[in-house]
């Protein structure tokens, strides 16, 4: 039997125990092949025991009388201010918005966190698409940047600028059109002097405010990408890790600037 | 319904009442409001024992009636506007610690939680702290499977995120000392 290729999502799967036991031995073994993986699985798996601990000393506490009480239909009366759960639950949201700061892509508007997956897979098929395209990676090229944005702009209804990210040594190759789910997209195209291609793929989709990276194959493209309502964007591109996080920062700082979104 | 049998079903609701405490703590951090969440908790399951079998484990009986209790407020008060729905004291009750003897590594941790989206937060705490798998949280949150690992995953991609964020702030700070 030859071993499947393993991705992140494995790394919760085998957190979790919900990989096959028949799996095990081939995941670890893909674990020791790829140090940022196994750096990614022994994170999270700090996290989950400091989770679970801090939470462990809940079950030890006394029951409140009044939820014993409540199980015989005794429904004691509250103190004032009724449902302070409620409260708490928009208390949370506050917290959302004011804790993050540039991270708090934290999505505070809880919908189907689906859609952000759909949206960055798109992308890192656009990008497969075209970017490994030596010859017309573009429809329009980036000479003409106003032409350009112009374009593209019209075409998905947003207000769009092309990044400038001469600072982390791209440049613009140019521009396309290419499918959103159930809309359009633009997607700009950058090379650097040694030729490495990244996208940044822009687009209407989205009511949840969330942030992440995916990555469907493991040494495949790596997306980041940022959602807010109605604003869409995703930067693909086979870098390492810490150079993504910066250009993708960099160039999703000038396109929420560019679309006149303030963004606390 | 015989008596009895009342009786055994409200013993076995009992059993389950440290774990929706704890429940309701992760997915809310301050006490008396997570205790607020369990108090409609039990009640509605008061009114609706018929629903569930003898025999029957009350567990994921009653995380399934918390949790639509606890996401149903998270959408209408989305709906209604965070800002406008936010009362005084709300903002009063954060600035309290939910636990005393909290330490700063664990405040962090509980923050970046809270600070997750309310369908990943729920999602993430019923399997990495109450241990349910991936089949059964599904049931109770009603979503498909594919669904729910997702909503693990970028769960999970977020609280470190946010873990990142607040460890490097923190070293800025000591810097700037």
């Amino acid at each position: 039997m030859s071993a499947r290729a393993f991705t992140d999502r494995d790394i919760h799967l085998a957190l979790d125990g919900e990989l096959p036991e028949d799996e095990r031995a081939a995941y670890q073994a893909w674990l020791e092949a790829n140090p940022d993986m196994k750096a990614r699985s022994q994170r999270y798996a700090a996290d989950n025991s400091a989770l679970r601990d801090v939470f462990a000393g809940v079950l030890d506490e006394n029951i409140p009388s009044r939820l014993e009480a409540a199980i015989n239909g005794e429904a004691p009366k509250r103190k004032e201010a009724p449902q302070r759960w409620r409260m708490a639950a928009a208390a949370a949201l506050l917290v959302a918005g004011g804790l993050g700061g540039y991270f708090a892509g934290a999505s505070v508007h809880g919908s189907d966190p689906d859609d952000d997956d759909r949206m960055a897979q798109l992308a890192i098929a656009a990008h497969q698409t075209f970017a490994a395209d030596k010859n017309r990676p573009v429809e329009v090229d980036g000479s003409d940047q106003a032409y350009l944005t112009g374009w593209l702009s019209k075409r998905t209804g947003l207000k769009l600028v092309a990044p400038d990210l001469s600072n982390n040594g791209f440049k613009l190759l140019g521009g396309r059109l290419v499918p959103a789910n159930g809309s359009t997209a633009a997607l700009m195209l950058y090379a650097d002097a040694e030729g490495n291609r990244i996208s940044v793929y822009v687009t209407t989709e989205g009511t949840e405010r969330s942030k992440g990276t995916v990555t469907l194959a493991s040494g495949g493209p790596e997306a980041v990408y940022w959602q807010d309502k109605g604003y869409g964007c995703v930067i693909v591109g086979t870098l390492p890790a810490e150079q993504m996080g910066v250009v993708a920062k960099d160039a999703y700082k000038q396109l929420i600037a560019g679309a006149g979104m303030a963004r606390s | 319904m015989r008596t009895s049998v009342m009786e055994e079903k409200k013993a076995a609701i009992l059993q389950e009442i440290p774990r929706l405490r704890r429940y309701a703590r992760a997915l809310l951090r301050d006490r008396d409001a997570a205790d607020d969440l369990v108090q409609d908790c039990l009640e509605r399951a008061l009114l609706r024992m018929d629903n569930w079998r003898t025999g029957e484990n009350p567990r994921r009986w009653l995380f399934t009636i918390m949790h639509h209790l606890f996401i149903d407020q998270m959408r209408k008060v989305n709906r209604r506007g965070e800002a406008t729905m936010l009362p005084l004291d709300a903002g009063e009750a954060l600035a309290t610690p939910a636990m005393q003897s909290e330490s700063v590594a664990s405040r962090e941790i509980i923050d970046a939680l809270q600070a997750i989206s309310p369908d990943r937060r729920a999602a993430l705490v019923m399997v990495a702290i109450e241990g349910f798998s991936y089949a059964e949280a599904a049931m109770m949150l009603g979503v498909p499977a594919g669904t729910l690992m997702s909503r693990i995953a970028r769960g999970r991609e977020e609280l470190r995120g946010l873990l990142d964020d607040q460890a490097r702030r923190r070293t800025i700070r000591i810097v700037e000392k």
